[in-house]
């Protein structure tokens, strides 16, 4: 019997085993690799310049430079490919098979799947990487010589691990970098790893992805058993083809969107896995800039959105999508508007509005979340590199009790301008950028019929006047009113020499500012996308963001496109018949004027408790917690509402005391009895087998002819008798 | 005529290398001697890109090759194999032959007597015996298989007894050579039994002759049945399969490291390639059909050698002989895959020796690497703690002999999975049971060392062990370490390139390139013999 | 499958001659030995005793050390003496191909490869060494 189950398939990124009609295989855009390999050059550069103990900023150039390359190409393959999506090979990987039919072979290989939707995420990936590096390059001075390649080689590898995870077209290269940030997360937030807090923290968000990791290495799993495929490509043809929709069902289909799901949720910082991400603020600033405002937290949303038809398979899935990114986004505004710590706030914060993201796909509107997901990565990127910079300033202090009046501050006001723009964009200020995003998703929540989804809208527009207030409690303390100050508990050395009674906080010099500058121009510009014109199709409001998500995998849900088109996604239809309105309006221009208030009422709210009468804030404070039957309220607000306690007490105390016993079971039984009992059987056999390996020549040679002679000799008496009928 | 010996260009590039080197080895100009590793080096190199040109020799070329050898294409793979591990075993080797004389006359303590110097015949014996590996694959009748495999034995057992300048060196050259000639007579005799039974030494005509008697007499001639069994054994020898395998662990450890890391590799890799060929005169590339007589005889073989193997090694302390068992351990692998057959199974062997040999290279290299006093590490126990001295030789132990245990995503655990995958789709599944029972056996001493450089405690005198002044073993271990974490990443294309070794000749006209290019788009040519 | 014993009958009566003439051959050796040893007067003193070398006086013992320069230049003549071997039928075959043909030129060649690669091993004895006496 000849076998070979190993032969080569066609390459199955050369030639797609399914026939496509959309996507094609463009060979001529490899070119697009260099996107990919150009952190990985600034990953061997800042190798390089530790190896060769490099003390200036050469490090920090090299990233800059060689992300800055990634987003020219990025804005470059924007502009080459061809629409609705190509997929570019590289490298061919695996490609095993072993027999003929359906589950018999698996490809993965190394190949891109360029479409709106990828192309949207690599160019702010890349281009606030790029600002965000250089910034770095004035933060991390202290360092020079010490971690500051370290620190870059770990921003090269997130950056090569995000862009795999982007631009990958198929589930195992996406869980490669998927791994990929979840270890560069590791790394950046344990980047100062003398502190326990930072490790512990590290550890932390680290075992907590590995949850969803685990959610995710499942689904792919289940996939590919399912459809055969773990290729986005033929994956589509396959969910679109009717013969296979015929005979869909078993749990699987509704198992996968779950898991997914899971997967996102660790990523994202969604309940209940999201405690992790605001202790990833011991990491330094620019890192939680990138990798827990901007990027990395998006890879849930990005996840989603690009196994949306899997979704749309189990209308349940959306529902708890929406309902858990409505609640984790007020749950965290809760605890961001009691908490002191400006970083930790904003960490809250990033947890909430990745909470309206999930609930803009949850109720069908994944243009309004592509869209938040976007102007997001620049408000909130200026909003972490602000806190960074005063955090950088005044030796590490971040509490908004002990600063005040930075705006008047010489050599702050930038800082204190561009955190303005960030905080109005946060809040939904009127015709800034957050407002437009923030609008789409929530009008969307009051138009998709789902159950609940309308007290949901309502939730999400509380949460938006929380958002307002907590985000300018910020501003007004810190940048507004009189000027006072105190240094922080990290003074470096050229403090040193001045001590605590004479500290001279030192403003952000050209590198910070700049960035600073360019990202605030960034999220006021944000806003006009959604007013620039739809090339795709003019029925669909949101201008160019939509155009980026319609020609993607995440088309299904774009508001206005033909039901016909998805038969199968009736039951979360939109309720496009009856139109639903409110207070007697469109949902969508309701919204304008609804959430536009609430936001003013939250801005004059934080003004009235944190700029004129910046006692009555305290006083506040202290009469509800003199109230027995409310005081549990700012109490469990300024404790997280017990969510660290309470997973230690059901987590990690129970598995504590299972790992002792497991311990125990370990060392005793598995050990001691079955392991070494084991093992000494082998050895024993050794022992007797060993005098026959005397030395001798002769013994030698006397066992080889032997064997070989007793062997022939058995054998060909076999042959002779006709024994092997027999024997076989 | 003059066709066949164009493709065996490579060789004759090797052959006219290991001429020069003889001549220069001789030479008074200390300068000139230092050069013969370089000059070796660049021989396999200059060999190994002639044989990767052939991919760009029209197939029409090939034509008068293929009616005349089993596998005509098996020869390219293994002469790129043979000058890739060999180029890393030229680094291993380097500046190993006559370190004492040599420093001796450098200090101008003796006079440069050329009669004295050993050096230039080791290089040739080098040489030569890769050459020979070469010339395996290309054989096409019997006496050209034996030659070949002499030519790749012979050169060894000198090198075993000059590799350095210790009674157990010459020890063990002498036992591997009385030995050696033991099991070559052995199959020499099978090769005779083989001609007697059907009169022709041409391996093509042999498998005609017997497909011929098989179907007039409706079974395979016993003679030649009898004759291939021997023939089977006393290759075995080569391989260090049971029960041919008891001279391996006295010899590799009495060799010195680079020498044993040779042994470890050359000689093995020209037997499983005669086994191949010799194997192909039952026609069971055709039919499919190995006599049964061959599969228990190769069956028992592999459980033997793979089971003796990994239980001799689990007792020892002496890391050399320990990898001497492994080596053994790793013959009984290999033959799943010689049982699995053509196609499937012998795509994963040479796969599987493609990485065997790399990993194999690799940890001799560590003790190639390191001395104390001038003398090669002994104990295992004496590299704990390596990585706080020595990191790089510390992490490239553990990687190769990760690959070696079949570790994720090491090349090492691809290769075996090919390997055993291959052995399932043959129907062996028992052989893969208990290969598999086997390697879980040999993770307790692989993981020891890996474990014990990196995390062992350093014994007191830990300091004594330094790093040997040529960097050849290191520089060879850092390239191997990064091509056993990068490889895997090409898997496909090496599949590829296997598959498109071992075609048979009848399917060669189709053919008009190779596929050795990345994205795998380019493989155009038709798959041979898919299913049965 | 037929019976072994079968398909090997077939093939027996084609070694016949071999065997007799092993046998044969045995039989005149133990015949010769025997024979000798049996019919053969015995006479021993000590001329007769000692080492035979060629007529002349014994000097020595023969279970003496030779300097290792002797196998050497053993081995070189040897080489050579072979070449000889394969010299005198290539003559004999050579001088009956037509006179500049392809198949002479191919002989031709051949040999002056053989000759060559024996050149280069003279040339190296001589760099190694092999001639000087010192």
């Amino acid at each position: 019997m000849t076998v070979s189950m190993l032969n080569i398939l066609q390459s199955a990124v050369g030639v797609p085993a399914v026939p496509m009609d959309q996507v094609v295989v463009a060979t001529d855009l490899r070119w697009a690799g260099i996107i990919l390999l150009l952190p990985l050059l600034s990953l061997l550069l800042c190798g390089l310049c530790a190896a060769m103990r490099v003390k200036s900023k050469l490090p920090a150039w090299c990233t800059v430079a060689c992300l800055a390359g990634s987003f020219v190409l990025s804005v470059l393959l924007y502009v080459n490919y061809n629409p609705p999506g190509e997929v570019i090979p590289l490298l061919s990987w695996m490609n095993l098979s072993w027999g003929d039919g359906a589950l018999n072979s698996f490809s993965a290989n190394f190949a891109l799947y360029i479409d709106s939707l990828s192309l949207l995420w690599i160019m702010f990936v890349t281009g606030l990487g790029t600002l965000i590096a250089y910034y770095a390059s004035e933060y991390m001075e202290p360092d020079l010589g010490k971690g500051y390649a370290r620190f870059f080689a770990g921003v090269s590898v997130f950056l090569f691990a995000m862009l795999a995870l982007v631009l990958s077209d198929n589930l195992v290269m996406l869980y490669l970098g998927w791994e990929g940030v979840g270890f560069a997360s590791y790394w950046l937030i344990g980047y100062y790893y003398t502190r326990p807090a930072a490790v512990a923290a590290a550890k932390k968000a680290f075992i907590v992805n590995r949850i969803g990791d685990l959610g995710l290495a499942l689904a792919v799993y289940l996939i590919w058993t399912t459809f055969g495929t773990v290729q986005y490509d033929e994956l589509m043809t396959v969910l679109e083809s009717h013969s296979w929709r015929a005979e869909f069902e078993g749990w699987t289909i509704s198992a996968i969107p779950f898991l997914l799901m899971l997967a996102a949720f660790g990523k994202s910082a969604q309940l209940p896995l999201y405690v992790w991400l605001p202790d990833a603020m011991e990491g330094p600033t620019p890192v939680s800039a990138l990798i827990h405002a901007a990027t990395m937290v998006t890879a849930g949303i990005y996840l989603v959105a690009r196994t949306y038809p899997l979704f749309l398979l189990e209308p349940v899935s959306l529902h708890v999508v929406a309902w858990v990114g409505g609640l984790t986004a007020l749950l965290a505004a809760t605890i961001g508007m009691a908490q002191y710590d400006i970083k930790r706030i904003m960490a809250y914060s990033t947890v909430s509005q990745l909470g309206y993201m999930f609930l803009g796909l949850g109720v069908l509107t994944t243009y309004g979340a592509a869209y938040h997901v976007f102007t997001h990565a620049f408000f909130k990127a200026v909003l972490f590199l602000t806190c960074g910079a005063i955090m950088h300033g005044f030796a590490g202090q971040l509490d908004l009790r002990k600063l005040s009046g930075l705006r008047h501050m010489k050599g702050w006001r930038i800082t204190s301008w561009t955190m303005l723009i960030g905080c109005l964009c946060l809040a939904g200020f009127p015709l800034t950028s957050g407002y437009f995003s923030k609008d789409a998703i929530l009008a969307e929540a009051f138009v998709t019929q789902g159950p609940g989804f309308e007290i949901l809208g309502w939730i999400a527009i509380l949460t938006a006047g929380l958002t307002a207030y907590y985000t300018f409690r910020v501003w007004f303390r810190v940048c507004a009113g009189p000027v006072s100050y105190e240094p922080g508990d990290e003074l470096h050395d050229d403090h040193g020499d001045h001590g605590h009674g004479d500290f001279h906080p030192h403003a952000p010099r050209f590198a910070i500012n700049s960035v600073l500058v360019v990202i605030a121009v960034g999220a006021l510009v944000a806003a006009t996308p959604y007013f620039m014109s739809n090339k795709a199709d003019a029925n669909i409001a949101g201008g160019w963001v939509a155009d980026m998500v319609h020609d993607s995998t995440a088309r299904a849900g774009l508001p206005g496109l033909a039901e016909s088109q998805h038969p199968h996604s009736e039951e979360v239809s939109h309720g496009a018949h009856e139109h639903p309105t409110l207070f007697g309006m469109d949902p969508h221009k309701a919204m304008y004027f609804v959430s536009g208030a609430v936001g003013l009422i939250g801005i004059l709210l934080a003004a009235y408790l944190h700029l004129w009468k910046r006692k009555s804030a305290d006083a506040l404070r202290g009469w509800l917690l003199a109230r027995g039957w409310i005081a549990w309220l700012p109490r469990a607000m300024e404790r997280k509402w017990y969510v660290d306690e309470l997973y230690h007490a059901l987590v990690r105390a129970p598995l504590w005391i299972l790992g002792h016993i497991c311990y125990a079971f370990d060392r005793f039984i598995i050990d001691a009895v079955i392991v070494d009992g084991t093992a000494r059987v082998p050895r024993l056999i050794a022992r007797w087998l060993q005098p026959l390996q005397s030395g001798a020549v002769q013994s030698h040679a006397v066992v080889m002819i032997g064997g070989v002679g007793i062997i022939v000799l058995l054998l060909a008496l076999c042959l002779r008798f006709e024994w092997l009928g027999v024997v076989l | 005529m003059i066709d066949r010996l164009w493709f065996l260009m490579p060789e004759l590039i090797v052959l006219g290398g290991a001429v020069l080197c003889a001549i220069l080895g001789v030479s008074r100009k200390v300068g000139v001697r230092n050069l013969l590793p370089v000059f070796a080096g660049w021989t396999l190199i200059i060999a190994g890109v002639v044989a990767w040109l052939f991919v760009y020799v029209p197939s029409t070329e090939l034509a008068a090759v293929a009616t005349e050898v089993p596998l005509p294409w098996l020869g390219r793979w293994v002469v790129i194999m043979s000058a890739v591990v060999g180029l890393m075993l030229v680094f291993v080797q380097a500046g190993l032959v006559d370190r004492v004389y040599e420093a001796a006359v450098a200090a101008g303590r003796v006079a440069f007597d050329p009669l004295r110097t050993t050096r230039g015949e080791y290089w040739v014996f080098f040489l030569l015996s890769v050459g020979g590996l070469m010339l395996t694959s290309g054989a096409s009748d019997l006496v050209w298989l034996f030659l070949a495999l002499e030519l790749t034995s012979l050169p060894t057992y000198v090198m075993v007894a000059i590799g350095r300048v210790d009674r157990r060196s010459q020890e063990a050259g002498m036992k591997y050579f009385f030995l050696g000639a033991l099991a070559s007579a052995v199959f020499l005799y099978g090769f005779a039994m083989l001609y007697g039974a059907t009169g022709t030494m041409s391996l093509v005509d042999i498998r005609t002759v017997l497909a011929e008697q098989v179907a007039e007499t409706g079974s395979m001639n016993p003679l030649a049945t009898i004759g291939l069994m021997v023939a089977v054994l006393g290759i075995a020898f080569k391989l260090a399969a049971a029960p041919l395998h008891l001279y391996a662990a006295d010899v590799y450890e009495g060799a010195a490291a680079p020498v044993t890391a040779f042994l470890g590799f050359v000689p093995k890799a020209a037997g499983v390639i005669a086994l191949m060929l010799l194997l192909s005169v039952t026609g069971w590339q055709e039919d499919g059909q190995l006599p049964q007589v061959l599969v228990i005889l190769l069956w028992v073989m592999a459980v033997l050698t793979m089971t003796l193997g990994n239980i001799g090694a689990l007792l020892q302390t002496r890391i050399k002989r320990m990898l001497a068992y492994s080596s053994i351990a790793h013959s009984g692998y290999l033959l799943i895959g010689i049982l699995a057959g053509p196609g499937a199974g012998y795509t994963a062997v040479l796969i599987y020796l493609v990485a065997y040999g790399l990993s194999n290279t690799a940890t001799f290299s560590v003790l190639a690497g390191l001395r104390r006093s001038g003398q090669e590490v002994e104990f295992l126990d004496d590299l704990a703690g390596l990585r706080e001295r020595h990191p790089i030789m510390a992490w490239g132990m553990a990687i190769s002999a990760g690959s070696l245990l079949g570790f994720p995503p090491l090349l090492g655990f691809w290769a075996k999975l090919l390997l055993f995958m291959a052995g399932i789709a043959s129907g062996q599944l028992v052989l893969v049971i208990i290969a598999g029972v086997n390697s879980a056996i040999s993770a307790w001493y692989y993981l020891k060392i890996m474990a014990i450089p990196l995390v062992g405690t350093p014994k007191s005198d830990a300091a004594s062990i330094e790093r040997v002044d040529v960097p050849g073993a290191r520089f060879a271990l850092v390239l191997i370490s990064g091509a056993l974490l990068v490889m895997p990443v090409a898997l496909s294309d090496m599949i590829a390139d296997a598959e498109a070794a071992l075609r048979e000749p009848d399917k060669m006209q189709t053919v008009d390139e190779d596929s050795g290019h990345a994205g795998g788009s380019a493989i155009k040519q038709e798959q041979p013999s898919l299913q049965s | 499958m037929p019976p072994m014993s079968l398909m090997l009958a077939n093939q027996l009566p084609l070694y016949l001659p071999i065997v007799i003439l092993i046998v044969m051959a045995i039989i005149f050796g133990a015949v010769n030995i025997l024979g000798s040893h049996l019919l053969g007067p015995k006479r021993y003193g000590e001329e007769k005793m000692s080492t035979y070398e060629s007529g002349m006086n014994p000097i020595g013992t023969a279970r003496r050390r030779f300097n290792v320069r002797f196998y050497i230049l053993a081995m070189t003549f040897l080489v050579f003496d072979v070449e000889i071997i394969f010299l005198y039928p290539w003559a004999v075959d050579f001088a009956q191909l037509e006179p500049g043909s392809p198949e002479a030129g191919l002989f031709l060649g051949r040999i002056l490869f053989f000759l060559l690669m024996s050149v280069i091993a003279y040339v190296y004895a001589w760099k190694k060494g092999v001639f000087r006496w010192d």
